[in-house]
């Protein structure tokens, strides 16, 4: 290995040429075949009985986000101007190529149920755009008559509207967005206009989003070169370290392409990924070469390249093997961007180790060494430095060992018990500024009216005409007013609502009769009542055909993962109700499958954490020969994994795709710290035989690296801290805490155990 | 006798090969020619007996191929100002004996009469509807489609002729007058001589194809032409109408006095 490495830094420009074709090569296939995955549909493992089960329920029941439009007017939406506005709004959505006819709902299209004393009447709530004070009236009192309508569609102030537009999967693009807000501009004033609906917010999130990325990444990326120039006080070695990881980036997207796989949103964060592990193999091997030149004066730049390699090929070979092993635990993963996010940062950690050992050598011995005359005269000037500091803070650690230990196991217990704390939470909402205006229309409509989300809880028997049982109706009934109990569900709609209001008005409006029909016959016949009098699309909505399976849609006052588990939380309740009617209850909605999504990849990361764990204790103690390498190797992860989620638990920040993907670094940059570290000791260990000079030598060669790396990475991702984009905060502040607790689990309690233990020291 | 006569140009036309059966043909209109209203009119004006009484089969299917079968026992009869047409339902079992009652004006401006007999509840109801553009019990025609539109209605351009199941048809299309109609235009094929709407092809206020029906066959029944299978389908909801009659009887001279509240409510 060694002598391959040697040969190939020998003929730099080879290593050069090769490298140059291998990136162009990918380049080329990045360029053709690149293609984002914006199709949330298309993250979910779609063999899971959950996501199955409610992909059929939304087919059975034309189950489709909405587009929520609404108008307000602040004398009250009862005049000529804001009724033509619902009724020319209606008509154009309605003409929208992606939005189909009968998937708009407003107070021009709903049908108006009302009894009189020989019959029942459906009619719309207008037609002809109303316009003398008696026909407003009569359309207000209609409408004030109407509970399907009232707090529907229009608020109970009567100052607020709603449209809503069902959009079919996938149709939403950015275009749209544009479009739909164009559209609703152009009805301004006197009417306010507000647009909802998880269509916008997902929307919005897709655009915002890589936007924000866009502009962060440069700085971050800058950040990182400076602080870099100034660790490695060298251009050279900055440009090549950053060379390695621009490079090795390159190759993951390239073999992304290559091999024809899009790129979803998780595969964002491998850059991040190897921005954090990258640069770790270039910062140690310029600070062996340091320290080496240091100790050799005037050494040539060929023999300073190959005692970078003789020193660092092991350490750099172990840290990226075990680093890549634990990315490709993630094949375990349940969802497929998850499998191929550990896939492709593993490959890409390998391309860095690589690239690291072969471009570094070359460029050293293509371009001279580094900095040579200023490092030597700084050196001089200044002796002890921060080696000066490396080496006391190892001292102090072996003074305080009982304090270190009690320390950490304070901050470990503390965190396991902020880790029971932590909650998943699948809400794009809360990803918003509380103050910017996705957050704020959402709010104002949910003040309003039902709720701007929705939880569809399906039931199903195996009995055709199960739900025109009144047993089953009751207790649909039942159900949906307990839910409504709950502060979270505004209000709910089901195939109950429909009977309960035919019910009463084919017995001329006596309240007494807002109830569920007696038997199941005179279910039918309302229900086919219903059918002739109006436009029973809508009832299709609502149930099935066969009368086996009933849809009822819970209106939510936000879509974080809280509110829904609330709501299944009541409707859990009438599970064994249901079911002793032969009735089950499922779940259906682009909400719910979110939920479901969001725990999958958690207990996928939580397994996968584990079995990384496991692996790499393995592959230490193969590496270095002994059990206890490998028990002692991760101990930086596990303290890293424990404290970020005890972290996020304590402070409350929920667990969401991305913050659960961020513990992954733990493994990455944990045992790349513990391995440059123990290999250090090991070989220290062996020359001195003595503890003191062991700790005062790995502290200063690897300890030293390990803060360097440290540092770099945590000055470019408290960068993302300016973000105007929260999640991408969050994503900043738990890299950077990630990355300091590692760095002081590995020279802190580490170290403290090696010690204790007699790591390397007994025979 | 003018009908007749433009009907013998045709046949020379079509006989000396001018027209093939694949595309609709411009028409050179002359004075022979019948005109669209009149071939309308004639299709609206072909007998169809005093009284019928029929078994109506009706399917309906949605765009998942789930399907839901109605068996409706109909009486029709016409009173020359108002038809009257009374159904009761023989199955699904639990709406048997609903019945369903509909007196249709000849007069333009005047709506329709509906009653509704639920035997659940054991009481006659109104019922009404602003539109006739609702769609009947569910299927996919409205109740606009099931009485007959008065050729008035309409402005009729023929644009064509086409063979439909070997027959030769006149293919005229026709634009509402009035603005707010259901459709934008409807074209139909008309077999010449037997004045039978064999199909018909309706387009929406943005002459978008709404629905299309296709006659699978009629019958010739004590002498009238009568559609005994049809199926609609409704493209825009991708929903489809299955209409079959059965034990079908002209002219047995239905009693006046069956089309009334109290017999609805006596059921099968």
């Amino acid at each position: 290995m060694y002598r391959l490495l040697s040969s190939l830094t020998n003929r730099p420009w080879l290593v050069f040429v090769a490298v140059l074709g291998v990136s162009v090569a990918f380049l080329i296939a990045a360029a053709g075949n690149t293609r984002m995955e914006t199709d949330l549909d298309e993250y979910m493992p779609k063999d899971h009985p959950a996501f199955i089960y409610s992909d059929e329920a939304e087919e059975w029941f034309d189950i489709d986000d909405g587009i929520i439009i609404a108008l307000e007017h602040p004398d009250g939406i009862y005049n000529h101007g804001t009724l033509s506005k619902i009724k020319d709004l209606t008509k154009e959505l309605e003409r929208h190529d992606l939005i189909d006819r009968g998937d708009v709902t407003s107070l021009y299209t709903v049908d108006n149920i009302t009894g009189s004393e020989d019959g029942l009447d459906v009619r719309s709530f207008y037609s002809k755009v109303p316009e003398t004070e008696l026909e407003l009236d009569a359309l207000r009192r209609g409408v004030r008559a109407n509970d399907m309508v009232r707090g529907r569609l229009v608020s109970e102030d009567e100052t607020v509207t709603l449209i809503v537009a069902e959009l079919g999967d996938d149709a939403f693009s950015q275009e749209f967005y544009h479009e739909i807000l164009d559209l609703t501009a152009a009805y301004e004033g006197p009417e306010k206009l507000y647009v909802a609906g998880r269509p916008i917010v997902e929307g919005t999130m897709a655009y915002l989003a890589p936007k924000d990325m866009k502009r962060m990444v440069p700085i971050v990326l800058l950040i990182i070169t400076a602080v870099l120039a100034l660790v490695l006080r060298s251009p050279k070695s900055t440009f090549f370290t950053l060379l390695v990881v621009v490079l090795s980036t390159l190759w993951t997207f390239g073999l992304m392409a290559w091999l024809g796989i899009p790129i979803y949103a998780v595969s964002t964060m491998i850059p991040v990924m190897l921005i954090a592990i990258g640069v770790a193999d270039g910062i140690h091997i310029y600070g062996h070469l340091g320290l080496y030149q240091r100790v050799t004066p005037g050494v040539s730049a060929r023999d300073g390249a190959s005692e970078m390699i003789r020193g660092m090929w092991k350490p750099v070979v172990m840290t990226s093997v075990t680093t890549a092993v634990g990315f490709i635990s993630l094949l375990t993963s349940d969802v497929y961007p998850i499998k191929y996010f550990g896939m492709f940062t593993a490959f890409g950690v390998m391309s860095a180790m690589v690239l690291s050992l072969v471009l570094i050598p070359a460029g050293v011995v293509a371009f001279g060494l580094p900095g040579a005359g200023k490092a030597t005269a700084k050196a001089k000037a200044k002796p002890e430095g921060s080696d000066g500091i490396a080496v006391a803070f190892g001292r102090d650690v072996m003074r305080h060992r009982k304090l270190t230990i009690a320390v950490t196991v304070v901050v470990v217990v503390i965190s396991a018990m902020g880790a029971t704390k932590i909650w998943i939470n699948s809400s794009f909402l809360e990803k918003f500024e509380r103050d910017s205006d996705i957050v704020l229309t959402d709010a104002f409509i949910n003040e309003r009216f039902g709720g701007t989300s929705t939880l569809n809880v399906i039931l199903d028997s195996s009995d055709d005409g199960a739900m025109k049982r009144p047993d089953v109706l009751r207790l649909m009934d039942e159900m949906q007013t307990e839910s409504e109990m709950l502060e979270e569900v505004g209000d709910s709609f089901g195939l109950a609502d429909y009977l309960r209001r035919i019910n009463k008005v084919m017995h001329a409006d006596d309240p007494a009769f807002d109830t569920i029909p007696e038997s199941a016959e005179l279910v039918a016949q309302y229900l086919l009542l219903y059918e002739m009098s109006g436009d029973p699309e809508t009832l299709w909505r609502t149930v099935d055909y066969d009368f086996a399976k009933s849809n009822i849609t819970l209106q939510l006052k936000g879509d974080d993962s809280k509110t829904i588990n609330r709501a299944i939380g009541v409707v859990e309740e009438f599970r064994p109700l249901f079911e002793d009617l032969g009735v089950s209850v499922n779940y259906a909605g682009s909400g719910y499958k979110g939920l479901i999504f969001t725990d999958l990849i958690l207990k996928g990361q939580v397994k996968s954490l584990i079995l990384s764990l496991g692996i790499i204790v393995v592959l230490l103690s193969l590496m270095f020969r002994r059990i206890s390498a490998g028990l002692i190797g991760v101990i930086p992860i596990t303290i890293t994994a424990i404290v970020s989620f005890g972290v996020m638990g304590l402070l409350g920040i929920p667990l969401s795709t991305t913050t659960a993907l961020i513990s992954s670094i733990a493994i990455g940059v944990g045992i790349d710290y513990a391995v440059h570290f123990m290999e250090r000791f090991r070989v220290a260990a062996k020359r001195t035989g003595d503890v003191v000079a062991t700790i005062a030598d790995a502290m200063h060669h690897s300890g030293r690296a390990i803060m360097f790396n440290a540092v770099v990475v945590i000055a470019g991702f408290l960068v993302l801290l300016f973000s105007a984009f929260p999640p991408n905060r969050v994503l900043g502040a738990l890299v950077s805490g990630n990355m300091f607790i590692s760095l002081l689990g590995t020279v802190t309690i580490m170290v403290v155990v090696m010690v204790q233990t007699k790591f390397y020291f007994k025979k | 006798m003018k009908t007749i006569g433009a009907l013998a140009v045709l046949i020379l036309v079509v006989a000396a090969g001018f027209v093939s059966a694949e595309e609709p043909h411009g028409l050179d209109v002359t004075a022979e020619e019948p005109s669209g209203l009149e071939l309308v009119e004639n299709v609206y004006n072909r007998p169809d007996g005093e009284d019928m009484q029929s078994r109506l089969t009706m399917t309906l299917m949605n765009s998942r191929g789930d399907t839901r079968v109605r068996e409706i026992l109909q009486f029709m009869k016409d009173f020359g100002d108002v038809e009257k047409k009374m159904m009761f339902f023989e199955s699904p079992a639990d709406v048997r004996n609903t019945s369903f009652m509909n007196w249709s004006y000849t007069a333009v401006d005047t709506d329709d009469n509906q009653w509704i007999f639920l035997p659940a509840l054991k009481k006659v109801k109104r019922i009404s509807s602003d539109s006739k553009g609702d769609y009947f019990m569910g299927s996919d025609f409205t109740y606009d489609d099931l009485g007959d539109r008065h050729p008035s209605s309409d402005t009729h351009t023929i644009l064509g002729r086409e063979d439909v199941n070997d027959e030769p048809c006149y293919v005229v299309e026709s634009v509402p007058i009035e603005e707010e109609y259901i459709y934008g235009r409807t074209v139909s094929w008309i077999v010449e001589d037997k004045w039978v709407v064999v199909k018909k092809d309706f387009y929406d206020e943005d002459d978008e194809l709404l629905k299309t029906l296709t006659v699978d066959e009629y019958r010739d029944i004590s002498g009238y032409w009568v559609v005994t299978h049809s199926t609609t389908h409704h493209v825009q909801r991708d929903h489809t109408t299955i209409m079959a009659l059965d034990d079908i009887q002209l002219d047995t001279g239905i009693a006046e006095n069956k089309f009334t509240e109290r017999m609805m409510t006596r059921g099968l």
